[in-house]
């Protein structure tokens, strides 16, 4: 009884000092919020169209990384958006369990009134090592794992949610290919459909 | 079990998630014991199963006699209170329609314009759509 206790004293602190540190220096829901709301009524911009341009670019534009830029990059960037870091498993659509906070911070934004009816675009981004077009897959697989989660576990809205994998088209840090910085989700709010 | 309910409560009051009794807790704030308390069982029992469509709910399911007594008891814990803060979320315009009348009529519905009015009303809202607005995380 005794040793049972102190275990769960135990878990009970460290739980407790990682949700304060939460609170003080990672994201928030609000952050997410403020970020992502004030949407147009209306944005010419569809999903399947995002990813035939991934394609279409590495045709394109062949080799190692991508030199261009894609077509809607300029477009996308003007829409509200926010980055967030999910962590999966190597080369694998698992979302590892310390990133699924991160999931449910999203699900909290996307169910509060001030997001609910809009569209969002849930958009995947690797870093430039490896294949383009293995990266491209992958990055569309996990859009569509973290999507799934959302739409499932948290129950958003399914109408709500476009996946799409950019693979290392449209890096972050296009001087630094390989960083980790170029890895990331993107939520980019797409307006009222 | 009574071990069991002793650590969820001391796990859920260290956090400072359930003070009073009627509350509910956010998605990330209930996932995140999901991952606390069975991430270690997760990677070791879970590999093949991802956070959407229940697969780790089915996975920690079947490997019940595998995992610690602590995560047995969070996993479903963790979907009661997405349940709840669902179940909230879905009763608040409801339970505020006629504040939202008497209170926010000029006020154009959509993009949160009608919750962004009952909170600044806040002192003259009703204690019932005060509450649903707590109880949903709308605050």
């Amino acid at each position: 009884m005794r040793k049972t206790l102190s275990l769960a004293v135990f878990g009970a602190a460290t739980f407790a000092m990682t949700a304060m540190g939460t609170a003080q220096t990672e994201l928030s829901r609000n952050q997410i919020i403020n970020s992502l709301q004030g949407a147009q009524t209306k944005v010419e911009i569809s999903a399947d169209e995002l990813r035939r341009q991934a394609i279409e670019h590495i045709n394109k534009y062949p080799g190692d990384n991508s030199t261009e830029v894609l077509p809607l990059s300029a477009k996308l960037a003007q829409l509200r958006q926010f980055n967030v870091e999910v962590t999966f498993d190597f080369d694998s659509a698992r979302i590892k369990p310390e990133s699924y906070e991160t999931i449910g911070l999203m699900a909290d934004a996307l169910h509060t009134p001030y997001l609910m009816g809009q569209l969002f675009f849930v958009v995947g981004h690797t870093d430039a090592k490896g294949k383009r077009e293995y990266n491209l897959e992958l990055s569309q697989r996990r859009a569509e794992a973290i999507r799934e989660a959302l739409v499932t576990t948290f129950r958003v809205p399914p109408e709500t949610l476009e996946a799409v994998g950019l693979g290392e088209e449209q890096l972050r840090d296009p001087a630094n290919p390989d960083a980790e910085v170029n890895r990331r989700v993107q939520l980019i709010n797409v307006g009222y459909p | 079990m009574t071990r069991i309910l002793f650590a969820v409560a001391a796990i859920m009051m260290a956090a400072g998630i359930t003070t009073a009794s009627a509350q509910t807790v956010g998605f990330a704030d209930a996932i995140k014991i999901l991952s606390v308390s069975c991430g270690k069982d997760i990677e070791a029992h879970c590999k093949n199963a991802n956070l959407g469509n229940n697969e780790i709910g089915q996975c920690l399911e079947q490997n019940q006699s595998k995992i610690s007594a602590q995560c047995n008891a969070d996993r479903v814990r963790v979907t009661a209170l997405i349940q709840e803060r669902l179940a909230a979320q879905a009763a608040a315009p409801k339970l505020c329609d006629r504040d939202a009348q008497q209170y926010c009529k000029l006020v154009k519905p959509g993009a949160g314009h009608v919750l962004r009015c009952l909170l600044k009303a806040q002192p003259s809202v009703s204690n019932k759509c005060n509450e649903a607005i707590d109880l949903a995380g709308y605050r």
